[in-house]
């Protein structure tokens, strides 16, 4: 199986439109909207539900108007490649129009993956940055990856489903070393538990304890996770600018997800509680909403960043090479 | 100088607001139920308040914290359109609410208040950070600032500002006198006048659009642009405020505050910074640039409307003075149009058309730029010479942008139409916009003035709008003069006509 060439996929895009305007012409006088602020290259294992996925760029389509590329990754066999081409339309509550984005879906095997490239640079909205987010951990592994990710400007990894996160790490900050710019979505899990620790420091009489030695105990359930790796790392670096110097524990617990920061008598604790975040600092606590980070959360956050994350850069730099005390 | 906090990511974290507590005065009163802690509590949801943040409310009927609590929980629950009431949330939200009972002219109401603050401070860790919020009637704002001041509520360990709804007097020595006994408890800076229109989304979307692009900016002056036209119309009438409308009225209620900023916001100089000071003074220095009007330019460029009884849909609709609570020989304008003119270089010679009304046949509020024509038709057909590239800006409903130009018609031949090129706001970012209220009471908390009104700038708008009051008071205008459901009276067609233009019909 071959596919078309990619001036035919345009094609098929020009008269998808067509087609729109024309159906939404006899049903209302009000057109189609065509929204578009970036190129979205998703790739995944076919295997994976279809469903799981198209809810998932359906959500962010109203936030992140895209020409969405899905490349389905059939696994071992013989070279492979084929694609078909639709649009995804919803009429936002209130609205009158109905506002339409268009999807390309390539379905190719491991053995034709070096093709991907030059069938989807073409087919990249010009102008508007483009996002690679890898579903398919073993992707990462794979001589191809490179060359897929140079398509894109920004790629969005999940570090959470790499077995052995410090060698995980490691693999990451030498992409990141190399000039890929990177997004992990096990370090967009913490923006919430980041965000509300950095709030007890907005008070300047907290901020102002933050004096000598720390001791930083991040916990999180079943293994070692880069996730919790990444949150010890960033406490420590943010307190070593601040001029304190922090000892990091990583604990492994079966039900719980906290986060503990003792310095110079002043304690904070984060702690997740079903859908809430709940803190105390010096005695003062507050509760927040947490809810589950889904795909559509975490990408919705992620694909609002166009370039280098320097906070998460420095954080992942850090973290590769960062020592931790494991219990 | 207080110690940095260590732990920022601005790329990522909102903006939030650090520990203080917020004092509503008239916190029994609808502004408060429907919009402050409507507002308040989805600041809570989004995570944008420190721990402890607390909130005292008072007024004078008697109310326990709990039946305060209740009450506002009721107003939540009710009036947040797109937040649900989450009860853990709300529970931690609640904690900090509190209620303090008395008259506002009582000097021991405000002693309380100050009692309850200094215990917040201790329990809450509010920094002594304390935001004063008037949602009072006007006539009590300097009565309110006084109570402040006389028990030193206005000085603390933390910062001390107040919030001051519109209007900001009926004419410019009101205005005046209000601002001189703000400015006897409170320095201006500390002095944040709202103006809810300035909070909504498109308005701010008026500066990206006009300051975050190149393209336009050099279009934007009397070369290319012929005239301008701002309408806010509403469908409704005064819907049980007659008491109150019938006192201020369509000039003064709309075009002396929201319409003149939104001017101000269309026509203004490009700032040097997206600063406070630097966009408060492009303002401040656009209003202080329009032409005041002679009486007799007023009645040329001036036209005062009020709408009478009309069938609309089948239903019958009184006229502004059968309205309950209104006088049935009531003056009141619900009609205003004027024509305006701003004196500097880029916009010498380009009129402002500016309208608002009741009883108009739909909802909008937009700002429509008419441009040039070409300046040679090449084309044949009935509209090669004669239809303008026109802008629009829709602040609402539906926010969005229109460009229309002319395009060749399919088929043969060089016949042109007319075709429009739409950004819609709402529908291009399917994310939720924070409601004016949220936008302007975090900002004050942050202390950020930028989408606030400063005292000149009330001061300006009240030098134009007070001369234009005042000649249509020594009028005898033969009211009602339009129809419920219509664009107003034809006088206003008759304004726009004498300089060869009509109105839009949005």
């Amino acid at each position: 199986m071959a596919v078309a060439p990619p001036e035919k996929i345009l094609k098929e895009l020009a008269d998808l439109w067509v087609t729109e305007g024309k159906q939404e012409a006899g049903v209302a006088a009000h057109g189609v909207l065509r929204a578009c602020t970036m190129t979205l290259i998703a790739i995944t294992e076919d295997r994976e539900d279809p469903a799981d996925l198209g809810e998932t760029i359906a959500a962010l389509m109203p936030e992140h108007p895209a020409r969405t590329i899905v490349i389905r990754l059939t696994g071992a066999g013989e070279r492979s490649i084929a694609q078909r081409v639709f649009a995804q339309c919803w009429m936002p509550f209130g609205q009158r129009r109905q506002i339409c984005c268009e999807q390309v879906e390539i379905t190719c095997s491991d053995a034709s993956l070096g093709d991907v490239p030059s069938v989807v640079l073409p087919l990249e909205v010009p102008d508007l940055p483009v996002f690679l987010w890898c579903r398919s951990p073993r992707l990462l592994a794979m001589p191809e990856f490179p060359a897929l990710a140079a398509m894109a400007h920004r790629v969005v990894v999940d570090s959470g489903a790499l077995a052995d996160a410090p060698a995980a790490l490691r693999r990451l900050a030498d992409e990141a070393a190399g000039g890929m710019v990177l997004g992990d979505l096990a370090w967009t899990r913490l923006t919430r538990w980041r965000q509300t620790l950095a709030q007890v420091f907005e008070d300047p009489r907290h901020a102002a304890r933050l004096t000598g030695s720390a001791r930083v105990t991040v916990c999180d359930l079943g293994a070692v996770t880069t996730r919790a790796l990444y949150m010890g790392t960033w406490v420590a670096g943010a307190l070593h600018a601040a001029g304190v110097t922090t000892t990091v524990h990583v604990r492994t617990r079966a039900q719980e997800t906290s986060v503990e920061l003792e310095c110079g008598g002043f304690h904070a604790r984060l702690e997740r509680q079903d859908d809430h975040l709940a803190s105390t600092a010096d005695g003062l606590s507050q509760l927040t909403l947490l809810p589950k980070p889904t795909d559509y959360l975490l990408l919705r956050e992620e694909l609002g960043i166009v370039h280098r994350d320097p906070v998460f850069s420095s954080t992942l730099e850090s973290a590769a090479r960062f020592s931790f005390v494991t219990d | 100088m207080p110690p940095e906090n260590p732990f920022q990511d601005p790329l990522r974290f909102e903006r939030r607001v650090p520990p203080c507590a917020v004092v509503i005065f008239g916190a029994n009163g609808d502004l408060t139920k429907r919009k402050l802690l409507p507002a308040l509590y989805r600041l809570a949801y989004d995570r944008r308040l420190a721990p402890g943040f607390a909130i005292v409310g008072t007024s004078r009927t008697p109310l326990t914290d709990d039946q305060f609590r209740e009450k506002m929980k009721e107003a939540v629950a009710a009036f947040s359109e797109d937040t649900k009431l989450d009860e853990d949330l709300w529970k931690t939200f609640a904690e900090g609410l509190h209620y303090v009972a008395g008259d506002i002219g009582d000097a021991a109401l405000y002693q309380r208040i100050g009692e309850k603050l200094a215990h917040l401070d201790q329990s809450h860790q509010t920094g002594g950070n304390v935001l004063f919020y008037l949602s009072t009637q006007p006539s009590q704002y300097a009565l309110a600032a006084k109570g402040i001041g006389a028990a030193g509520l206005q000085h603390g360990s933390g910062w001390r500002r107040l919030v001051v709804e519109k209007p900001f007097g009926h004419d410019l020595a009101s205005a005046r006198e209000l601002s001189d006994r703000l400015h006897e408890v409170f320095d201006e800076s500390a002095i944040f006048r709202i103006d809810h229109y300035l909070g909504k989304e498109t308005v701010q979307n008026i500066l990206a659009f006009r300051f975050g692009n190149g393209i336009f900016e050099p279009l934007w002056n009397r070369r290319y642009i012929n005239h301008i036209e701002i309408t806010a119309a509403e469908s409704i009438g005064v819907e049980g405020r007659g008491a109150y409308y019938q006192e201020a009225g369509a000039l003064a209620d709309m075009i002396q505050n929201h319409l003149l900023q939104v001017m101000a916001t269309i026509a203004m100089e490009p700032c040097a910074s997206f600063r406070a000071t630097s966009v408060r003074d492009e303002r401040s220095k656009l209003l202080r640039s329009m032409k005041p009007m002679t009486a007799d330019e007023i009645r040329q460029n001036s036209v005062a409307g009020q709408y009478g009884a009309a069938r609309i849909g089948g239903e019958d609709i009184p006229g502004f003075r059968q309205e309950p609570g209104v006088n049935p020989a009531s003056t009141t304008d619900t009609y205003a149009a004027v024509t305006l003119c701003v004196e500097n270089w880029r916009w010498a010679g380009v009129p402002f058309y500016v309208r608002t009304g009741k009883r108009l046949p739909k909802r909008v509020t937009e700002i429509a730029i008419h441009f040039n024509q070409a300046p040679l038709a090449i084309f044949d057909g009935e509209l090669a010479d004669g239809t303008p590239n026109l802008l629009i800006v829709r602040i609402q409903p539906e926010e969005g942008i229109s460009l229309k130009f002319l395009s060749k018609r399919p088929g043969a031949g060089m016949k042109l139409r007319p075709v429009s090129m739409d950004f819609n706001y709402g529908s291009s970012f399917g994310e939720r916009s924070p409601s004016a209220y949220e936008t302007l009471l975090l900002d004050a908390l942050l202390d950020d003035a930028t989408l606030y009104t400063r005292q000149d700038m009330v001061e300006a708008s009240w030098a134009v709008v007070e001369p234009i009051q005042n000649v249509w008071r020594e009028e005898s205008i033969d009211f009602p003069n339009y129809a419920a459901g219509t664009w107003g009276p034809d006088a206003a067609d008759a304004m726009l006509a004498r300089r060869g233009h009509t109105w839009r019909k949005p």
